[in-house]
C-alpha cells in the first residue's frame, strides 16, 4: 500500500509537471491511434494513415470546425500521452472501462464489439472455448482491456502479451501461440480480407463498448464530440463509415497485402532517414557533453572534487536505468515533444557512455606524458591540448565507434513515443502486408549497412593506435 | 652553474631521501651522480628540475634560487629527459621538438622547424625527423629525448638513468657521443651504471642513503 502511493505520488507529480505545458496548437483536433491495427487504423496503399477510426477522427474533426491531426502512438503509452497533453483524444477503438475511466472520461459509445477468441484453422489443441485453454498460451497486445480480463476471469491461461496485433497473427500462423483474443472485428476482418487461417470460436468473451477517450479537465470537448456523435448517427454517416470497413463486400479501400512497392520503399527509408537523424544530432550532443563531463570524472581530489560527484552521480544514474523509461520521463514527465524528447534523451544517455570511454582515455595516458610536457616548460592548457586530450582520443576511439553503433540501434526505441522511425514504419507496413519475416529483415539489414562499415572502420583505427604505440603498459 | 647548498628531501610518508646535500655543477662538462637505488640520486634530480620543492637548503642557478625564478624561463635553462623518455607518441621526433619552440618560445613553424633540424643535424640524427617513437630502437630514442630536451637550448640537461635501455655497445656508442655534445650543453647524469658513467663523466659524486659520500674526479670516485 505504502508502494502504491509513493507510486501514485510520483505519478501524480510527473502529470502536474506535464501540466504546465502548453496543449496542441488551438485550432487543431490531435488524436491518437496505433496505425496497427486495421481495419481501424491502418496505413493505406499510398502509405497514407486509414480505416476506420481514422475516418472518424477526420469526420468528427470537420463537424467541430477544427483541423485534425492524427498521431500513431504505441497502445501501451497511449493514455500517459493523452494525460501529459500530447494529444487532445483517443480515437483508437479503445474500449470504455471503470478502470479508464478513473482517469479519463469517454464518449457515448461510437460502436460496440466485443472480445473473441481466435484459434488457428487446424486446432492442433482441439479447444473450443477458453475454459478450455488452462496452460495454454493466448496472446493479446500489450495494455488491452482482454489482458487484464483474462488474468482475473482466467488466471489458469497462460497471457502472452505482445506490442501489436500484426505480432499476433504471425504468431498464430506459425502455431507457436494456441490462440488470440481480440476484438471480434478485427479477428474477422483479418480472416476476410488477408485470408488467414483463424476461426473464431465459443461465445463472445464479453461485449464492449467502445468510446473516444479525453482528459478529465476537457468538458467542452465531450460535449462537442458527443453532439458530433449524435449527428453523425442521426444523419446516416455513421453507418457510412461503418459499411465501407465492415460490409459483406470485401474492402476496395486497396488496404491489403497491395501497398504498393513504391511506397513501402519510402516508408521504409523516411523511418530510416528519421532513425539516422535522430542518432547523428544525439550522438553530436552527447559527444560535445561528453568532452567536459570525461574531463571532470578523473578530477577525483582537488577543487573540482564535488563537481567531479556530481557528474559521477548523474553518469552511473543514466548508465544503470534503461533508456526505455529515460525516454518515457523525458517526454510524458518533462512534457517535451517527441524529437526534441528522442534527442534529448539519447544525446545524455550517449553522454553518459563516451564520458565513461573519454574518462579511461585519459586515465591511460602515461602521466609521465604530461610530466614531460611540464619539463618542457608548456602551460597546463597546452599540456592538455597538444599532449595528453590527443593521445587519450586516439586510444578513446575504438570504445567510442561501439558508443555510437549502440545508440545506433538504441533510436529502435523512440518508437514508444510516437516517432515514425524504421522499426515503427516496419511494423504499421506489417500491419498491412503481413510479411514480418521480409520486413523486419530489411530494417535490419538498413541498420547493417550502417553499423557494419562502422564497425571495420573501428577495428581498423585500433589496428593504427597499437602500430603507434598508444596503448601504454 | 648549479649550487646545491644544503638540501634535504622527506618525503610525506617520513622517509628521508636526500639530507644535507652540497653539491656544485659546474658550467661546462658532464657530471654524475651515482648510487645504488634507494640512494637519493632520482629525488635529488627531482629537486634540480623543480617537481619536489626541498623542505630545507637551497639551490642556486648562477647564483639565484631556482624557487624564485619564473616557472617557463627556468624549463628553459634546465631540461630533462627522463628514465622512461616520454617521447609523445603521437608526433614525429622533429614535431616532438618542435611542440615547446612554438608553444613556450613563440616561435613561428618555420623557425621551429628549422631551429629543430639543425639540432638534429648537429646531433647525426636528422634521419629521425620524420619518424615517429615507436618507429625507433632504444638507442635511438634516447637520443631523440635529449634532442628535444636541447631545443629550448638549455644551459644544463638533466639526464634520469639514460641507460636503463641500452645494451653495453649501444652504451658505449652512447657516451662517446655524449661527450661530443659538451661543447651544447652541461650535463648532469643521474646513473647506477658505473662503468657508463666512468666512460662518459669527467666529475661525480657518490650518493648513499641520501648523503654523499664521495666526490670528485670519476676515477677517484670509483677507486
Amino acid at each position: 500500500m505504502h508502494h502504491v502511493r509513493i507510486m501514485l505520488t510520483i505519478t501524480l507529480a510527473v502529470l502536474a509537471f506535464a501540466g504546465i505545458r502548453p496543449a496542441a496548437a488551438e485550432e487543431e483536433f490531435v488524436t491518437a491511434l496505433t496505425g496497427k491495427f486495421p481495419p481501424f487504423s491502418y496505413y493505406d496503399s499510398q502509405g497514407d494513415l486509414a480505416g476506420f477510426d481514422v475516418d472518424m477522427s477526420r469526420e468528427i474533426a470537420r463537424r467541430i470546425n477544427k483541423k485534425s491531426r492524427i498521431i500513431a502512438t504505441e497502445w501501451d503509452g497511449i493514455l500517459a500521452g493523452l494525460l501529459a497533453h500530447k494529444y487532445d483524444a483517443i480515437i483508437g477503438s479503445m474500449a470504455v472501462t471503470p478502470v479508464r475511466q478513473q482517469s479519463v472520461d469517454f464518449s457515448t459509445p461510437y460502436y460496440h464489439s466485443g472480445a473473441q477468441l481466435f484459434v488457428h484453422r487446424d486446432n492442433p489443441n482441439k479447444v473450443y472455448s477458453i475454459s478450455e485453454c488452462g496452460g495454454l498460451s493466448i496472446a493479446v497486445v500489450l495494455g488491452e482491456t482482454y489482458q487484464h480480463f483474462l488474468e482475473e476471469r482466467f488466471p489458469a491461461v497462460k497471457v502472452v502479451t505482445l506490442k501489436s496485433a500484426a505480432e499476433i497473427f504471425a504468431m498464430l500462423e506459425q502455431k507457436r501461440i494456441t490462440g488470440f483474443v481480440t476484438d471480434r472485428l478485427v479477428g474477422a476482418w483479418q480472416i476476410k480480407e488477408a485470408g488467414r487461417s483463424f476461426v473464431p470460436v465459443g461465445e463472445m468473451l464479453y461485449k464492449e463498448r467502445i468510446g473516444i477517450a479525453v482528459r478529465k479537465d476537457t468538458p467542452g470537448l465531450l460535449r462537442q464530440i458527443n453532439t458530433a456523435l449524435a449527428a453523425m448517427e442521426d444523419d446516416g454517416t455513421m453507418q457510412r463509415i461503418h459499411q465501407r470497413y465492415f460490409g459483406l463486400a470485401k474492402t476496395d479501400s486497396s488496404a491489403l497485402g497491395k501497398m504498393q512497392p513504391s511506397v513501402i520503399a519510402a516508408k521504409l527509408l523516411k523511418g530510416f532517414a528519421v532513425s539516422l537523424g535522430i542518432a547523428v544530432a544525439s550522438i553530436l550532443l552527447g559527444f560535445i557533453l561528453a568532452l567536459p563531463c570525461g574531463l571532470l570524472l578523473t578530477f577525483q581530489r582537488g577543487s573540482l572534487k564535488l563537481v567531479h560527484f556530481l557528474v559521477r552521480g548523474i553518469v552511473d544514474f543514466i548508465r544503470g536505468t534503461p533508456v526505455l523509461i529515460q525516454l518515457l520521463f523525458v517526454w510524458l514527465g518533462l512534457g517535451l515533444s517527441p524529437f526534441p524528447a528522442a534527442i534529448l534523451t539519447l544525446g545524455i544517455c550517449a553522454m553518459a557512455y563516451m564520458a565513461e570511454v573519454i574518462r579511461a582515455g585519459l586515465m591511460s595516458v602515461d602521466p609521465g606524458q604530461d610530466l614531460a610536457a611540464r619539463a618542457l616548460g608548456l602551460s597546463s592548457l597546452d599540456r592538455f591540448r597538444f599532449v595528453v586530450w590527443p593521445q587519450a582520443f586516439r586510444i578513446a576511439i575504438p570504445p567510442l565507434m561501439n558508443c555510437v553503433v549502440s545508440l545506433l540501434k538504441d533510436t529502435a526505441l523512440v518508437s514508444i513515443i510516437s516517432i515514425p522511425e524504421l522499426i515503427r514504419e516496419a511494423q504499421s507496413i506489417i500491419s498491412v502486408t503481413f510479411q514480418p519475416r521480409l520486413y523486419y529483415l530489411i530494417a535490419g539489414l538498413l541498420f547493417f549497412a550502417v553499423t557494419f562499415p562502422l564497425m571495420k572502420l573501428s577495428s581498423r583505427l585500433e589496428k593504427n593506435i597499437q602500430a603507434k604505440g598508444f596503448s601504454h603498459d | 652553474m648549479i649550487e646545491v647548498k644544503n638540501v634535504s628531501y622527506t618525503y610525506a610518508d617520513g622517509t628521508p631521501a636526500v639530507q644535507d646535500v652540497s653539491i656544485t655543477f659546474p658550467e661546462q662538462g658532464i657530471f654524475a651522480v651515482m648510487g645504488l637505488s634507494g640512494s637519493g640520486k632520482t629525488t635529488l634530480l627531482n629537486c634540480l628540475a623543480r617537481f619536489l620543492f626541498p623542505q630545507e637548503g637551497k639551490i642556486l642557478l648562477d647564483g639565484q634560487d631556482i624557487l624564485e625564478m619564473e616557472k617557463t624561463a627556468f624549463r628553459q635553462q634546465v631540461g630533462v629527459v627522463f628514465q622512461k623518455l616520454n617521447l609523445f607518441p603521437h608526433l614525429n621526433v622533429l614535431e616532438n621538438m618542435m611542440l615547446a619552440l612554438e608553444r613556450v618560445q613563440g616561435k613561428s613553424k618555420g623557425t621551429a622547424q628549422a631551429e629543430a633540424m639543425d639540432i638534429l643535424e648537429r646531433l647525426k640524427i636528422a634521419e629521425l625527423a620524420d619518424n615517429y617513437p615507436a618507429q625507433i630502437s632504444g638507442g635511438q630514442a634516447q637520443r631523440a629525448a635529449i634532442a628535444r630536451g636541447l631545443a629550448l637550448k638549455p644551459k644544463f640537461m638533466l639526464l634520469d638513468e639514460p641507460t636503463s635501455a641500452l645494451d653495453a655497445a649501444t652504451t658505449s656508442n652512447f657516451a662517446q657521443w655524449l661527450r661530443e655534445l659538451q661543447a651544447v650543453t652541461s650535463f648532469i647524469i643521474v646513473t647506477h651504471d658505473l662503468p657508463f658513467a666512468e666512460q662518459a663523466a669527467e666529475l661525480g659524486v657518490f650518493m648513499e642513503q641520501g648523503q654523499v659520500r664521495e666526490r670528485g674526479r670519476i676515477s677517484e670516485v670509483l677507486a
